[in-house]
């Protein structure tokens, strides 16, 4: 009767589908929670990686450009124009500033970046619309007056020609640029530096960091080391800039998930295993029938095998469904790797196939007449 | 006549320490072959536990046992094997599998021992047949009454040919018309195949209809 297991699970269709039910959470909701700190990695290194910039500098005590409070005066411009071992003339000023913005009536969060059109910093074309009107001098000058505006994320359903309000001002939505959330889906707001300054920074002609190209025949690291060794002010390398950022926006903040996210392996292990565990400890009043008619153990453990393989094959496959239908409508970027995804997939197959087996082979070395007297 | 079933200083122990119970306390017994053989005794005196023992479903502390002239070595031997084609076992409860209809419920004792399927389902049919079962092939224990499931539990323990027959208390979940109804199959079965048959009962009625009558009492045996 090779249906035989599949008569018993259809009998017990409830229990089987709780069972697998238990399962597919678990693994769905680890790999939920690691999939939102891959996203938060991912989107902490995106902006910083498409700026193209070797070596980030920020004011002397910072601790990194985008870790603590930096604000560096733009005459450092010429001196980075012509330092050795960067790019001649590939400095870029940079403001990047977390904001609240209020689009459509609404406060929201965003990020702003002031950088100059056409150099690092940010987008050279936007994917919809146009790019902000650059401002003519490389210093703020009150007979430069540029216009109040932004090109915003792609993925902030703003329409052009929209305006949003930044500070007590008025800025323009004139362009689109292609998506490059901050760290937990913050949008970013491009715009010329001066009006970041205007905006954020009391009009001052200061920046919060500088970046620069280092020269081709220079490591990256050995000119972000030289800067680094001028008093007024610290270099990092992209790595060291990637790092920091990652150190200060994912793995700092997301301790606490990263605590529960180890403690919800144990706990799913422990979970996923009691529950086979249970489930075959249940049978044992079969196993005892089945082996007092003659089964052998082999006969009774094939029949028990195939319904925890079956059961926990379905529930870690729903599992992984389950995470990726989530990940996909999460108000978040969860990003959910495919090797971590067959990593947990298997780790939780085994737990279940393992407790099964305990349970199974528990069940069925003791006397029939023990086991289906429920006394074991 | 021949011993089918012999048990010497057979003993049973449950429990540990002073919570021990002495089910069976070293108990010499013979059953021959084709006999029908009624083990009687108050609750509690150690029927079912030697039945049991007898039928390799338990495995005795103590003693030997020998059946159809096979040393049995419960600690080192796969039981299954003697218990699938030389043991017929009918319980208390009948035990039959809920999620399997009737007909299956005797199938699967046919499977375990490599029963061609087609032949398998046959033999089932046949032995329901016989038990009075045709019209309730399909129906699952909860929708048999008890007189029925044990009779299933009967067809089922008949489905591998056994050399012996255990049944324990099978008249007990029973009324007084299904339990006759019950020892004439019984009766009209061992005719049909000299099967050795064991049954433990405390119902006195039924010992008219045994060949012998082993009285239990604390464990031991007090007379044969």
């Amino acid at each position: 009767m090779k249906t035989l297991f599949l008569k018993d699970m259809r009998y017990r269709q409830a229990r089987v589908v709780l069972t697998a039910l238990g399962i597919t959470v678990l693994i769905s909701l680890i790999l939920l929670l690691g999939g939102i700190m891959n996203g938060m990695r991912i989107q902490a290194r995106q902006y910083v990686e498409s700026t193209g910039a070797d070596v980030w500098i920020s004011a002397e005590g910072s601790g990194g450009a985008f870790i603590g409070f930096s604000m560096v005066v733009e005459e450092y411009m010429a001196f980075l124009n012509s330092a050795p071992g960067l790019t001649a003339d590939s400095a870029s000023p940079l403001v990047f500033a977390q904001a609240r913005p209020t689009v459509r009536g609404k406060s929201t969060k965003a990020i702003v970046v002031g950088y100059k059109l056409g150099q690092l910093g940010g987008p050279k074309q936007a994917v919809d619309g146009r790019m902000f009107t650059r401002s003519n001098f490389e210093d703020y000058r009150p007979e430069d007056p540029v216009p109040y505006e932004v090109v915003v994320d792609e993925k902030m359903g703003l329409e052009i020609g929209e305006q949003i309000t930044l500070g007590n001002e008025k800025v323009r939505v004139v362009g689109k640029a292609k998506s490059l959330m901050f760290v937990l889906d913050t949008p970013l707001l491009f715009m010329d530096v001066r009006i970041a300054q205007k905006l954020l920074l009391g009009n001052t002609p200061h920046v919060n960091m500088m970046i620069a190209k280092a020269s081709k025949n220079e490591q990256p690291v050995r000119a972000a080391a030289d800067l680094d060794a001028l008093e007024t002010i610290e270099a990092r390398t992209l790595k060291q800039t990637l790092g920091d950022i990652i150190a200060y926006y994912v793995d700092e903040p997301m301790k606490a998930v990263q605590f529960l996210r180890v403690m919800l392996w144990l706990a799913a292990g422990i979970l996923v295993g009691m529950i086979t565990y249970v489930t075959m400890l249940e049978k044992t009043q079969e196993i005892g029938v089945l082996k007092a008619i003659g089964a052998a153990n082999s006969y009774v453990m094939g029949l028990l095998l195939k319904q925890v393989v079956l059961i926990s094959g379905v529930g870690v496959i729903l599992g992984l469904i389950l995470a990726y239908i989530f990940a996909a409508a999460a108000p978040i970027f969860v990003a959910i790797h495919l090797v971590e995804s067959i990593i947990v997939a298997c780790i939780s197959f085994i737990v279940c196939c393992g407790s099964g087996y305990m349970a199974a082979r528990k069940a069925i070395t003791v006397d029939p007449m023990i086991a289906f007297r429920g006394e074991i | 006549m021949t011993a089918i079933i012999e048990g010497t200083g057979l003993t049973k122990r449950f429990g540990t320490g002073e919570a021990t119970v002495l089910a069976v306390d070293a108990v010499d017994v013979q059953i021959e072959e084709s006999e029908l053989v009624m083990i009687m005794g108050d609750s509690g005196c150690g029927k079912t536990t030697l039945i049991s023992l007898l039928g390799c479903i338990l495995t005795p502390d103590d003693g030997e046992l020998r059946i159809d002239g096979e040393a049995i070595d419960p600690v080192s031997e796969d039981l299954s094997v003697i218990r699938r084609e030389k043991i017929g076992f009918v319980f208390q409860l009948f035990h039959l599998l809920p999620y399997l209809t009737a007909l299956e419920n005797v199938m699967v004792a046919m499977d375990i021992a490599k029963t061609n399927t087609r032949e398998a389902e046959s033999r089932a049919i046949e032995l329901l047949t016989q038990v009075g079962l045709v019209d309730r092939l399909h129906h699952r224990p909860a929708q048999l009454s008890g007189g029925e499931k044990q009779r299933v539990s009967f067809a089922r323990a008949l489905a591998n040919r056994p050399k012996i027959i255990f049944a324990d208390e099978p008249t007990a979940n029973l009324d007084s018309r299904q339990s006759d109804n019950l020892m004439h199959l019984i009766q009209e079965l061992r005719r049909e195949y000299q099967t050795t048959i064991a049954i433990v009962t405390h119902h006195e009625g039924l010992k008219a209809n045994a060949d012998r009558v082993i009285q239990m009492k604390d464990g031991r045996i007090l007379n044969t």
